[in-house]
């Protein structure tokens, strides 16, 4: 190889290094990129949603409890409550009770 | 006033409700209805995929609240009632030849290839843990909720219909009113009797109706549980009234396996208006009707 090629090739590989060192710099990977605003907002949209969706759950489970308790308690009442009075009418029946 | 019919439960069901608004009435009647058939998915012992069938299967397992509370006033009704309450006879009823719905066993008629077993034994041990949900039979036990479920999905039904207006449900006997004197009949044996009923319920239970034969012999699906077999007593049928249908349906069937006596006595000294119709066609008159 002559020493024209040898200077050609060290110029050619110099010049790759010096973009590719350049693009590097110019990347500034040592500076966090600043979030978009948009996918920030959606991100914390989401976040409240989930957290008011915990919330809903919790309420939601603790009224249905209390509800499930007081119609237990309303008919363990009620079993327990006298027969209501009836009376023999002349009347037509609407509908007649028959072995089940 | 607006009623519908439609087959659930094994049986036929009747919803009446008078409510001003047409439209409204129509939903809480589709509501009622979809309730109704929601419970038997619950509870009938004839669907395998039933809760209850899925229950008496594994013998343990965390239950829906309806089940929990179904099998809970059961079970408090045997307590209630001596024994003579039980949803522990499912194996007698089954061994008696009620293992399939109604309409199955009926079709098949007098055969002597199906004879029944022998009497199966009854009041098993059934453990509820309110708090964790879990019901627990003991091995060999498997509940039937049969009629203290239907009155309860007739209650169910009438809670829906009842906030529109007054409102009547009717389950093949089992009948549950809202908010005025609804006159139901009542069959004496030599005729019908009208009682006025506003806020209660009514239920009956008999041999009159769900009875089969096997070979010679004669059988019905009220199992006595003090012998394992369908009851042997002097009673026909009786209806009793209470506060609920489901408590209707225990008073009816206690006050059936007690005999017509002890039954009047009992009728008298709770003050549970009762007709008790005994098998030679008397009409007892009981706690206050007459």
């Amino acid at each position: 190889m002559t020493n024209h090629v040898v200077r050609l090739y060290t110029a050619s590989a110099a010049i790759i290094v010096f973009f590719v060192a350049w693009a590097g710099i110019a990347a500034r990977p040592w500076v966090t990129p600043a979030p978009d605003p948009q996918v920030a907002a959606l991100a914390q949209r989401q976040q409240r949603l989930q957290r008011d969706a915990r919330l809903v759950q919790l309420i939601a489970a603790r009224r249905a409890a209390a509800n499930r308790a007081a119609r237990i308690a309303a008919r363990a009442a009620a079993q327990a409550a006298p027969a209501p009075v009836v009376r023999i009418v002349h009347l037509p029946p609407i509908t007649t009770t028959r072995t089940s | 006033m607006l009623r519908r019919g439609f087959h659930a439960m094994g049986t036929d069901c009747e919803l009446f409700l008078k409510a001003r608004s047409r439209p409204e009435a129509l939903r809480a009647m589709d509501e009622a209805q979809w309730e109704v058939r929601r419970l038997e998915s619950i509870f009938s012992r004839f669907d395998p995929d039933s809760e209850l069938s899925e229950l008496n299967r594994r013998g343990t397992q965390r239950v829906g609240p309806e089940l929990l509370e179904v099998v809970d006033l059961a079970l408090a009704a045997r307590v209630r009632t001596g024994g003579r309450f039980d949803p522990t006879v499912h194996d007698a009823l089954v061994a008696a030849g009620y293992d399939r719905t109604f309409e199955e066993v009926s079709a098949e008629g007098r055969g002597d290839d199906h004879r029944p077993s022998p009497a199966r034994r009854c009041a098993g041990s059934v453990r509820v843990a309110r708090r964790t949900r879990r019901i627990e039979l003991d091995p060999g036990v498997h509940l039937d909720l049969g009629g203290i479920a239907k009155g309860y999905a007739v209650d169910r039904a009438a809670d829906v219909l009842g906030e529109l207006g007054p409102c009547l449900v009717d389950a093949g006997g089992d009948i549950a009113a809202r908010g005025r004197g609804w006159p139901i009949g009542l069959d004496t044996g030599d005729g019908t009797l009208t009682l006025e009923l506003g806020d209660g319920a009514v239920a009956t239970s008999g041999r009159d109706r769900r009875h089969w034969t096997r070979g010679s012999e004669g059988f019905h699906h009220i199992i006595d549980p003090a012998t394992g077999m369908p009851s042997a007593g002097d009673l026909l049928r009786v209806s009793a009234v209470a506060a609920t249908a489901t408590e209707a349906e225990v008073r009816a069937k206690a006050l059936f396996l007690a005999g017509a006596e002890r039954a009047e006595r009992e009728a008298n000294a709770t003050a549970t208006p009762a007709l008790l119709v005994t098998l030679d066609g008397r009409a007892i008159f009981a706690g206050g009707l007459a």
